[in-house]
């Protein structure tokens, strides 16, 4: 009998004290599973949402968007193309070892190496050599001045050189080891990531024992196993299906404004749109608002450059051109025939169709001829950067970002004569751009960007719609700050039961 | 049979050859996946670079003979994307869509077989429309809908099932029954036919006057000799089921080969794609030839030399 009265009050602490008992294992759902593991392969959300757990970067941002110490304890600009790096000491790899400046230089030889073939290597290419000084220290050699290198090393991951010169390109992506809060658990295929906690970890610890990552394309079913419980946290939402999430009291919306821009890209290169009078009408017939509020709807903002606040390179006093269909229909009228010239306008299915066909309605409305061309993302790409710049489409929808931050990575790809998304062919703007992207004095980057806004402003030479956001929708119980930059840091994301 | 096994390898290997050979020319002809596959910051000389490592700057016909020369040596090559070999992605995913294709077809051999039997049988009265309005609707559902609404009902409000996912049975349930509707309502009609058409020949009407009673008639004769058609039509279920649920397994987030092709065909993972068409056609292949060997099972008089057909 007291054998009896003791077990139950055992099963009643239990029952009792489950609820008191620390959130162990999160749940996320993406929406296709990582392509990959290897930090320095495949670029993409799905990758990075995870393997960023597991790797440390060399330097990061904070919620706030400042760049913050990780791997470097601290940097020096050395000379003009020489940034040098202390690392900081104490970092263990999951397997026990010390993560020296030997694996930092390691890997970033091993990515900027042309043979490696990282899809990446575009962000890192104007790193020349890393070689390592002293016990801490490994100095970056740049191929000229680069301001933008820093912004461009928070997503360049450190790993263990040893394990990888060991098991090579194939093991290491089955089996990744890094030295981030969370360890690789194990994949299955086509399903899920499991990720563990890294209980050695040098700076902030993770809350949850484990997390899950899983593969479900489904945004509706997304939303779906949120509200039944069985995830915890789901990625890329849209408005409509953000508003489900407002009346279940078990459920939150989360939202960020991204560093991505919405924009219309213009030929200027090719007849009618040479003349800055019509592309200014394009600009008056848009209304960004209406577009801003009516149809996106999830917190999106409109901007009058391409940059966000979150840009270094923003500047303040740029002014939106004035919303006016009427004084855009004159303009048409005034250019006659010339306005009449079917323009076709390039789209790709990833992009919200109804800003595309939104805005399509509005150009024509003035008087303008525009027909929405839609492909595939691959042809989308391959058309908008065709080796002519004259070929390029006359108008084209897109959302951009360079995941770094920094102007350079919007304005130089889209803008300077000798880029293959450029459509715009203009002395003044190509030599700020040039300045912006070699003078390591922020001021003088300031105002070469400056310059670049406002003439971009002035001349109409690609039109920023609006600000993206980002929408996650997480269990009530889920603490977490989503940032510009798309990431899920899982050290970052706490649990608070609800009374 | 010897001749007939030879024949019918002979006729594979062409197939196969064809089969692979437009899918190779046709994939090349949509585009080139090096853009998708660098950010959007990359030059025009890292563009070319990518292209350069996957082997994608070479003539057409090289490609396309190192890839027979690989296809011979059972290689299939490695994706693009993913930087694994494909059998490694397809040997990943064809479990779950043998699981779901087997679910399928339960759902439907297991309620379409009845339905068919009781339409015909039922003919005569009125009521039986209704069922086949049934069947319709059941047809007519598109599966992005109705398999929403199951994971609304089932798995969001009343919390029975798992809304989305795989690993175990209940997983499984959904996911059968929103595609194996589709193919019930054919096996109902294809069956109700077939079972037509045995009902109106001599040897029923014989039967009938013999005093043979219903059940035993259904049983023992009527079923046995209307099967053929259904066999058919299981041979061509199969195919369709295993070469994928586009749909249905995006809906319920089930890893089957369907996901993985569209995905794959939409990034330009040629090599995946090529690897998933050559085991479709296989499959197709492999089922019809089965299909064939239980004709002359379930009839005698089916030989499989092609004598008897």
């Amino acid at each position: 009998m007291r054998i009896r009265t003791a077990l139950l009050a055992a099963t009643c602490a239990m029952v009792l004290a489950q609820p008191l008992a620390a959130k162990e294992l999160l749940t996320i759902d993406l929406v296709n599973e990582p392509t990959t593991l290897d930090p320095h392969m495949q670029w993409n959300p799905d990758s990075y949402y995870v393997y960023r757990n597991i790797f440390d970067n060399i330097v990061t941002r904070d919620n706030d968007g400042k760049i913050v110490p990780q791997v470097a304890e601290s940097w020096e600009q050395i000379s003009d193309t020489e940034l040098a790096l202390t690392i900081r000491e104490g970092i263990k790899f999951h397997d026990g070892s010390d993560l020296t400046a030997e694996d930092v230089a390691f890997s970033v030889k091993r990515i900027i190496d042309p043979e490696f073939a990282s899809p990446q290597l575009g962000q890192f290419n104007k790193i020349t050599d890393a070689r390592v000084e002293g016990d801490n220290k490994v100095v970056l050699v740049t191929d000229g001045p680069y301001p933008a290198l820093l912004a461009q090393l928070v997503k360049l991951s450190v790993v263990p050189k040893a394990i990888v010169e060991e098991v090579g390109k194939d093991g290491f992506n089955a089996n990744p080891i890094g030295s981030g809060p969370y360890k690789f658990g194990e994949q299955q295929r086509g399903v899920s990531v499991t990720l563990v906690r890294n209980d050695d970890y040098w700076g902030e610890k993770g809350e949850f024992e484990e997390a899950v990552f899983r593969a479900v394309p489904d945004a509706a079913t997304r939303v779906a196993n949120l509200k039944a419980g069985t995830s915890d946290l789901v990625v890329s939402l849209d408005s409509d299906l953000a508003l489900q999430l407002e009346n279940d009291p078990q459920v939150q919306l989360l939202t960020a404004l991204t560093e991505r821009v919405g924009f219309m890209g213009i030929n200027t290169t090719r007849e009618p749109l040479d003349d800055p009078e019509l592309r200014k009408a394009l600009a008056m017939a848009i209304d960004r608002e209406g577009i801003v509020e009516g149809i996106l709807g999830g917190g999106e903002k409109v901007v009058s450059q391409m940059a966000t606040s979150a840009h270094f390179g923003y500047v303040e006093g740029i002014e939106p051109i004035p919303y006016d269909p009427e004084q855009a229909k004159q303009i048409v009228e005034a250019a006659g025939d010339a306005a009449k010239t079917k323009m076709e306008f390039a789209t790709a299915p990833v992009f919200d169709q109804r800003i595309v066909q939104a805005i399509q309605q509005m150009l024509n409305d003035v008087g303008f001829n525009v027909e929405i061309s839609m492909s595939d993302m691959a042809t989308y790409l391959k058309t908008v950067q065709q080796p002519e710049q004259g070929s390029r489409p006359y108008l084209s929808f897109g959302r951009w970002s360079c995941a770094c931050q920094d102007v350079d990575g919007v304005l130089f790809p889209l803008l300077h004569s000798g880029s293959n998304w450029s459509r715009v062919s203009n002395e003044t703007i190509d030599e700020a751009l040039e300045t912006g992207r070699s003078s390591l004095d922020e001021q003088e980057r300031l105002d070469a960007y400056k310059t670049v806004h406002q003439l971009v402003h002035d001349e109409t030479l690609i039109l920023p719609l609006y600000q993206a956001a980002a929408l996650y929708g997480g269990a009530a119980e889920l603490e977490w700050e989503p940032t510009a930059n798309e990431s899920l840091f899982l050290n970052r994301m706490s649990w608070k039961e609800q009374e | 049979m010897a001749v007939f096994l030879a024949k019918r390898a002979g006729q594979a290997l062409v197939a196969i050859f064809g089969v692979m050979t437009l899918v190779f020319f046709i994939q090349r002809l949509t585009g080139d996946p090096t853009y998708l596959l660098v950010p959007e910051t990359a030059t025009q000389a890292d563009i070319e670079a990518m292209r350069q490592s996957l082997g994608l700057d070479r003539p057409l016909l090289v490609q396309y003979l190192s890839f027979l020369a690989d296809i011979v040596r059972f290689d299939l090559g490695r994706s693009f994307i993913q930087n694994i070999p494909v059998t490694e992605i397809i040997a990943s995913r064809l479990p779950y869509t043998l699981q779901l294709a087997g679910g399928a077809l339960f759902v439907a051999f297991m309620i379409g077989l009845p339905i068919g039997l009781i339409l015909a049988l039922a003919r005569k009265y009125k009521s039986s429309n209704i069922l086949m309005g049934v069947v319709l609707a059941a047809q007519s559902l598109p599966t992005f809908w109705s398999g929403i609404l199951m994971i609304m009902v089932f798995g969001v409000w009343l919390g029975w099932l798992p809304p989305s996912g795989s690993g175990s049975f209940a997983h499984l349930i959904m996911p059968s029954i929103a595609l194996g509707l589709l193919s019930m309502a054919t096996y109902a009609r294809i069956a109700r036919s077939s079972i037509l058409d045995e009902l109106s020949k001599d040897y029923v009407r014989s039967a009938r006057a013999r005093g043979v009673p219903q059940g035993r008639l259904v049983r023992r004769h009527l079923l046995r000799n209307s099967i053929i058609p259904v066999i058919s039509i299981t041979a061509l279920e199969i195919s369709q089921l295993l070469a994928g649920a586009v749909i249905v397994e995006t809906v319920f987030a089930w890893p089957g080969l369907g996901l993985l092709t569209v995905q794959s065909v939409v990034a330009r993972d040629f090599v995946v794609v090529q690897g998933v068409v050559l085991l479709g056609a296989f499959v197709t292949i492999a089922v019809n030839f089965i299909a064939d060997i239980l004709y002359s099972v379930v009839d005698p008089r089916i030989r499989l030399d092609g004598a008897g057909q």
